[in-house]
Parts: C-alpha cells; structure tokens; sequence
C-alpha cells in the first residue's frame, strides 16, 4: 500500500469537484492486480454501454414488459377480433388509473419497508366522503374533494402514529385502521349507494381528452408517477427511503431520520389513496359499499412484481409496468373465456401476487423491503 | 503428565471411565490451524475447566464435541466407547453430551415448562394434549433438584439472567440419567457478579449425580472456585491438565499467555498535534458499563480492551448515541444529546459499527447508496435533486483511495468481500472528516491486506487531529495501532496503558486477572 493512496483521506475531500472523466488505475505495488472476471473498473462506462443497454433491457430486468408482450400477442392470435381494439386498450387504460394510484400510495411506505393496508380503505373513504359533500353540504366539488384528499393525508398520520409511537406492526396497524375505515365508510352511505351531484364538467375534468386523445386522468397518473419517481430515485428524500427499507438499524446509524420518514411515507399513502378516489369520483360519481377492497390486491401483486423490475426493488416504473402486463392478461382471458370472467380475475391476481413475489424475493434476497 | 497422577481434587466415578475422552483432535480453517493434537480427558463427576485466550481453540474444541465441526483428524470416545468423530448434533445429544451455551437458547415469550420441553417434546396424554399440571410439577421437581425455585408458568423473559441460567441447565440434563457430560459454556458472561452463586449450587448437584462438566470461563475466579481440574489451550494446543489445587492465579496465567512477548510493531505516523479533552465522556453508563470516565485528545488513537461482557462491546454504541445511555458526553466541550446518532454526527462523531451486516450497511443497495448516505446534501444541487455525476465520482475516488474492489460504484455492497464491505464502510465515515472516529472491531472478518490499509487509516486520521478510538476483541490490532489502551472488565474501567507500556502480554494480563489492579503493567523496552 503505498502512502499517496492514503494522503490525508478525511480532511482534504474536495466538495463541488467537476466529476472525473478518467480515473486513475495505478496498481500499488505488491497488492494482486487481478480482478474478478466481468468486472470492469470504476467509471467503466466508456467500455460497458452496449453490455449496460443489454442488462437494462434484458428479461431478468423488464420480465414483466416480455409479459406484457407475450399477453398482446397470445390474445391477438387466439382474440383477433376483440383483442388489440381501441375500446380494450381504453377500457384497460381506463380502469387502470385508480388501481394504479392505490398501488404507488401502497409503493411509498414499502420503500420505507412499511406495509400499508389500509390505501383501498383511504381509497374508498375519500370517495364517499367527497361524494357525501356534493349531496350534503354547499361544499363545491373542488374544495370538497381537497377536504377529502387531506382527510386521507390526516388518517396516514394517524397510521404513523400507531406505527411509530405505539409500535404496532404496520401490517397489524394499517389491517386494523383499514376496518375502522370501513365502518366510517358505512356511516356516510348508511349503507346505501350514493350517486354524486357533480356538474357535468366533473366527468369531463377527470375522462376528457385534452392531449392526444388520451383520457386525462391518465396523464394525471404519469404526472404523479414522474414526481413519485423523481422524488424517490434522485432525492436524498428517496434515497433515505430506501435506506429506511433496506435496513432501518443500518440508516438509523448512518443518520437517516427512520421514525419521520415512516411517518411521511404513511401521510403521502393516505393522500395518494385520497387523490385515487376523487378520480374515481370523476369516472362514474357513484359510490356503494362493495368499492374499494377489491383494488388492494391488483395493487399489491403491481407493487411486488414491480419490486423484481428494473432496479429489483420497490420502485414506480416497475409498478406500473407490472400492472399494466397483468392487467392485459386478465382482460385477453375475459374476452377468450366468457364464461371464466367472474372468477378469473381473483384466480390470476393469486397466482401472480405468489409468483412476483418469488421472484422479487429470489433477486432482493435478503429480508428488506417487506418481502 | 505429572499433573494428571495427582488426583486429589476430583470425587467418585474416577474408577469408571472418563465420560468423555478426546485424543489427538485437530481441525483447521483456511489460514488457521484452530487446534492442534488436543487431548482432553472428563471424568465423571469432575469440573473440568477449559481455559485459554481469545483465539486459543477453546470454541473449536467445544463445537467439535457438539458436533457442528468435523475434526481433520483424532478422536472422541464417549464412556469408554469406540473412539470416534461425532458428526451432528443429533448424534452427539445420542451420546449423552448436553450443552448449555452462552445465549442460553431460551425463548422468552414462552413459560419455563414450555421452554423445558423444546427439544424434548410435552408429556402428552389422549389425543395429543398437553398434560399441563404433570408438566408443571416435573418441571417444578427438575429446578427443585438444581436448587431453584419460581414460577414455571412465567414467561422466561421474566425471569433473572441467574434463574435463567438454572432453567438452561436444567434443561440440558433433564435426562440426566443418559447424559454423561454437561458442557457449560460462559454461563456467568451475562449474569451479574452477585448473582453466580446459585448456577455454582446448580452445577455442583450436577456433578454429584455423577456428570462429567466441562465449564468454559473467561471469568479465572469462577474457575478456582467451582473446578477439580483445569485444562490450559493456547494457540489451538493443550499446554497441559491441572489439579486446580496444584495452581494459583499467578501460574495459571502465565500458563495461558505463555510467557511470551510479542514484539509491539509500532505503525505510528508523524506525531500529530494533540488536543486534549476532544472527546469527554463523565458518569457514563449503559447496560454493562457503570460510571465510567474518558478524555481522548484529538490526534490520538484510544484502544479499548476487554473480554467479552466486560462493556467492550457497548462503549462506542453509547458514545455514538446507538443504545440508551446514561451521563454526559461532550465533543469539544458541547454536551451531545444522548441517544441520538445524528446529534452525535453533528458533533462531529463517526462510527463504524461492529455488525457490518446489522448496522453498518444496506446490502441490497448499491456501494454508491451506501457510501454518500451519511450525508446526500453536498451531492445535490439547489432544487434539492442528487447530482449523480458528481456523487459518482466522489465514490470512485474513494474507491481509489481504499483500492477497494472491484472498482465499481454501481456494485451490489452485498457482493463485496468483507474486508472491501468494511472499506465502504470507512469511507462512508471518513467522508464527513470527523473530529472524533470511533471504530468498533474494525478489521473483524477482513482479510490481512484490508486490514493493514484500516489500519492506517485510522492512524491518518489520528494524525491530521482527530481523536480515533478502537474497541476490540484482537488485543494484537490494539498493540499495533494504539497510542494508550483502557482495560475494561465486569463494566467498569480497570487499567490504562500507554506506550510504551501497551503491550499484547500486559492488556491479556489486565484482561483476565481479577486483581490487576495490584499489578504493575510490566514496560517492554
């Protein structure tokens, strides 16, 4: 080991260096210079682009973007008529934003490896409750809904707390407020279907066709996906998330604030799962006490087998390609089977929510991340 | 052996054969021959204590008999059967070997009748239940027998580390009519030291029902208090089997260092300048340490020393704010609120944890993710987004500075080796310039080459001023590296040397006699 190697290490780090081009490979003398085979030196990307492009987009990373594929091309085959439509692709676009929603607030606290149950719960809860507002108060929809998001941010605050300062498991927390949840529920409806008192230009806010004839809530969804994204992978805020999910002991020590990030991430569960049922509200404006369950798996099984995508651990993009890959599926096997279209959809969420989670859990490998 | 004709110490059953007869056992790990041609003989109804330092093949010797290492060569022979290697731990519990070992195996929630039969399966009765009042009087009887007395329906988290210790060994022989040897392993490391009485009384009747115990103790007093005879181990060879009558203090321990005085290489950098009174901890207290005092100076590398359950463990943790503590820490003369890494880090404190894996990285992440985590601010820009070329190349310098391979940021730490995972580790701390350094078992599990560029760091670091502290279990490594080296046992601080007086024979000596303190640290010259 040569002593220039370990000049003055602590004190002399330089802070808003321009980054370095060309590292320096010198070899002190007397230490093996041999590496492992396939391994490149540090800042090797001159070298690697063409093996990096392969590993990016390679199916041990995008499997789910082959599924995606293969679903589209197996139901072209056996479907051709009703398939690969217009109408199948809107239909399936459309019904996949609040599921898609529910699942990136079930995303953030498992970043921070904390289960939150209790997002399809929020889910419906703010969808009732905003309706609830139209029928009984003089609340404008707009403001109402605001209402309702923010209720949604208070009960992740709520859920924090139990988590954080009365240490209950987040999976035994959020199972328990999801309950609580729907007893509020039914005491809005009384148990009753609501049908919502929105202007017609509420409908169009949330199913219009602004850009490129896509329906707006699904541009909203992207936006928030990009944010979520933005936030999650080049923030310090993200970073310590992560760091949080990976190993809370580990970030604990190394000063990530673990408690407050737990916490936020419960709040921006509550508001996204809040923001899933103002779109919802905006795609038909009726509410019924069966809503809202029935989204938590699809939204699990997207989360988790997003976990075994591009990064191989919980991440946005990954989610939404997951979803999107099962989504097709289910859809082809509704339109080739009729008969099966009631029970399929259960039947296929199961079997996928193992499968992704086997893999996710064979390339995570350790215990992180709540898999 | 002279030693072994003299047999005044040990009681009946001597005539029998020894319950457990070990020739010629050795067994090696790579780099290391862990023991070497070592024969051991229990009598039954003897306490035989094994004894030897850090290192000395003690846990090899005693995995070996449990059967969860298989020996190169020798062999073991249960009451005069065939000799022969015991290859599961199935196979040894066959033979009537019982162990107790130092975490003691208990499950707290659970009551000390569930505990007693795991392992062992429930009296049941029709239909597969449990018959719980059989249960609780037997096991009530099986304590009694010991000597203990409490309530068996208790969860075991409940109870004193003392009535747990009883409730171990209780459970080990609670068949003692098929078992012929007890090997009792650290029993007292984490009972208080008032409180070992009844653990004697308990294995005192176990050796009067005719047992061979073969106890392992750091703890020398223990051992002239509670063995027959004593075998010494050093460097993985018996130095050879004693009455425990025929020995004193004194002889014993120079039995167990061998007289023998390693050179002290000093690896000492240009003298830095000293700042006293850096880092300054009063009345400091955690689960093991009471009231204990320390000045590091800023340009000087501190060693702490002591055996394991002597506080070792807990100093840096409590300094660095990772476990409850109790008194005053001051960094440069501002009190730190306590329990609080990140009061402590903006302080000016680092620290390098002893469990890599537990606390000292996230393996999923990437080497990257892990060496910039303790601070992400210098690495964004002002919207508050991480610039990743820059961080990348703060990383590759690192790399570079630590040669840690392979030289690749975007590596899984997981797939690291250990010494270039604690070298990422480093560099995560470095990277914050600290006042104060605290390394705990910094090169354990590192191979040789890391462990020399560790090494120096923490010299460097020393001298550009900042106060470096080493706790370790590798006395060797405090000798190499340290300008002054505290002592700890039972908690409480119990000697100081400072170079030159730091030596390997004179931290083992203050180490494991329990009356150091009358001892003039010898100086090597």
């Amino acid at each position: 080991m040569s002593e220039r190697d370990l000049k003055d290490p602590a004190a002399e780090e330089p802070r808003n260096e321009t980054p370095e081009t060309t590292p320096l490979h010198h070899d002190p003398a007397g230490v093996p210079t041999t590496l492992p085979t396939g391994v490149s030196h540090a800042g090797a990307d001159q070298g690697g682009v063409t093996r990096r492009l392969l590993a990016s987009f390679g199916p041990r990373r995008l499997s789910a973007v082959y599924l995606l594929i293969f679903f589209l091309i197996l139901f072209r085959i056996i479907a051709p008529g009703t398939f690969l439509t217009g109408t199948t692709i809107q239909l399936v676009l459309g019904e996949g934003v609040v599921t898609c929603l529910i699942a990136l607030a079930f995303l953030i606290p498992l970043a921070a490896g904390s289960y939150d149950l209790s997002v399809a719960a929020s889910f419906a809860f703010s969808l009732a409750a905003s309706i609830w507002i139209t029928l009984h108060s003089g609340i404008p929809p707009v403001p109402g809904a605001l209402i309702a998001v923010v209720v949604c941010g208070l009960i992740g605050a709520v859920n924090g707390f139990v988590i954080i300062k009365l240490r209950v498991n987040s999976l035994i927390a959020t199972l328990a407020a999801s309950q609580i949840l729907l007893a509020a529920v039914l005491l809005i409806s009384n148990n009753e279907q609501m049908v919502g008192s929105y202007p017609p230009k509420w409908a169009e806010l949330g199913t219009g066709k602004a850009i490129l004839g896509i329906p707006n809530d699904f541009i909203f969804l992207i936006a928030i996906a990009v944010l979520l994204w933005f936030v999650l992978e080049h923030t310090p805020i993200g970073r310590y998330l992560l760091a949080t999910g990976g190993n809370p002991e580990a970030a604990r020590l190394s000063g990530v604030p673990v408690d407050r990030m737990i916490w936020g991430a419960m709040v921006v569960a509550g508001v996204l799962a809040g923001i899933a049922g103002i779109v919802y509200s905006m795609r038909t404006g009726v509410f019924n006490a069966s809503t809202g369950p029935g989204y938590l798996f699809p939204a699990i099984t997207a989360v988790f087998l997003g976990a075994s995508q591009i990064s191989q651990r919980p991440n946005v993009w990954g989610t939404l390609i997951a979803y999107f890959a099962l989504a097709f599926g289910v859809q082809g096997i509704r339109l080739t089977a009729e008969s099966a279209s009631v029970w399929i959809n259960p039947a296929f969420q199961g079997v996928a929510l193992i499968i992704a989670v086997a893999i996710a859990s064979r390339q995570i490998g350790r215990r992180s991340y709540g898999i | 052996m002279a030693a072994e004709l003299s047999d005044g110490a040990t009681r009946a059953g001597s005539e029998m054969a020894p319950a457990v007869q070990v020739e010629g056992l050795t067994k090696s790990f790579p780099g290391t021959l862990a023991l070497d041609h070592v024969d051991l003989e229990i009598r039954r109804g003897e306490v035989h204590a094994l004894v030897g330092h850090n290192g000395s093949g003690k846990s090899t010797l005693i995995k070996t008999l449990a059967g969860l290492h298989e020996q190169d060569e020798g062999t073991i022979s249960v009451l005069g059967g065939e000799p022969a290697a015991i290859s599961s731990p199935a196979q040894a519990r066959e033979l009537g070997l019982r162990f107790v070992h130092q975490d003691l195996g208990m499950i707290d929630m659970l009551s000390a009748v569930v505990n007693l039969a795991l392992g062992r399966g429930f009296d049941t009765g029709f239909a597969g239940h449990i018959r719980s009042s059989r249960e609780i009087a037997a096991a009530k009887e099986h304590l009694a027998e010991l000597g203990y007395e409490f309530d068996m329906r208790a969860p075991v988290g409940e109870l004193s580390a003392a009535q747990k210790a009883g409730l171990a060994i209780a459970r080990a022989i609670y068949d003692w009519e098929e078992a012929c040897l007890l090997v009792v392993d650290e029993p007292t490391a984490a009972l208080p030291s008032g409180e070992t009485d009844g653990l004697f009384r308990a294995i005192d009747r176990a050796r009067a029902k005719g047992l061979g115990i073969l106890y392992v103790s750091h703890r020398l007093e223990e051992v002239f208090r509670i063995s027959d005879r004593v075998t010494v181990l050093r460097d993985g060879r018996r130095v050879g089997t004693y009455p425990t009558s025929e020995l004193d203090k004194d002889k014993l321990i120079g039995l167990m260092l061998g007289g023998e005085q390693l050179e002290a290489h000093a690896r000492r950098g240009e003298e830095g300048e000293r700042r006293d009174g850096l880092l300054v901890a009063r009345g400091l207290r955690g689960a093991v340490i009471e009231d204990l005092d320390l000045d590091v100076a800023g340009g000087e590398v501190l060693g702490v020393a002591g055996l394991t359950g002597s506080g070792r463990e807990e100093i840096l943790r409590l300094i660095f704010g990772a476990q409850p503590r109790g008194g005053k820490v001051q960094v440069g003369g501002e009190t730190l609120t306590p329990d609080d890494p990140r009061a402590a880090m903006r302080a000016g404190i680092s620290m390098v944890p002893a469990d890599r894996h537990g606390d000292g990285c996230i393996e999923p992440l990437s080497v990257r993710f892990n060496a910039t985590l303790t601070d992400l601010g210098r690495n964004t820009n002002r919207f508050g987004a991480l610039r990743r070329r820059q961080e990348l190349a703060e990383v590759n310098r690192w790399i570079e500075r630590l040669d840690i391979r392979p030289r690749r940021a975007e590596n899984e730490f997981a797939l690291l080796s250990g010494g270039n995972q604690q070298k990422v580790v480093m560099a995560k701390w470095l990277r914050l310039s600290p006042k104060v350094l605290l390394l705990d078992e910094p090169t354990q599990g590192v191979d040789v080459h890391s462990k020399a560029v560790l090494h120096n760091l923490a010299r460097e670091v020393a001298s550009n001023g900042a106060a470096v502290l080493v706790a370790s279990s590798d006395d060797e490594e405090l000798v190499d590296i340290c300008d002054r080296v505290i002592i700890l046992r039972d908690g409480r601080l119990v000697g100081e040397l400072t170079r030159p007086q730091v030596s390997l024979e004179a931290i083992s000596r203050m180490e494991i006699d329990f009356s150091a303190e009358e001892l003039d640290p010898r100086p090597i010259s």
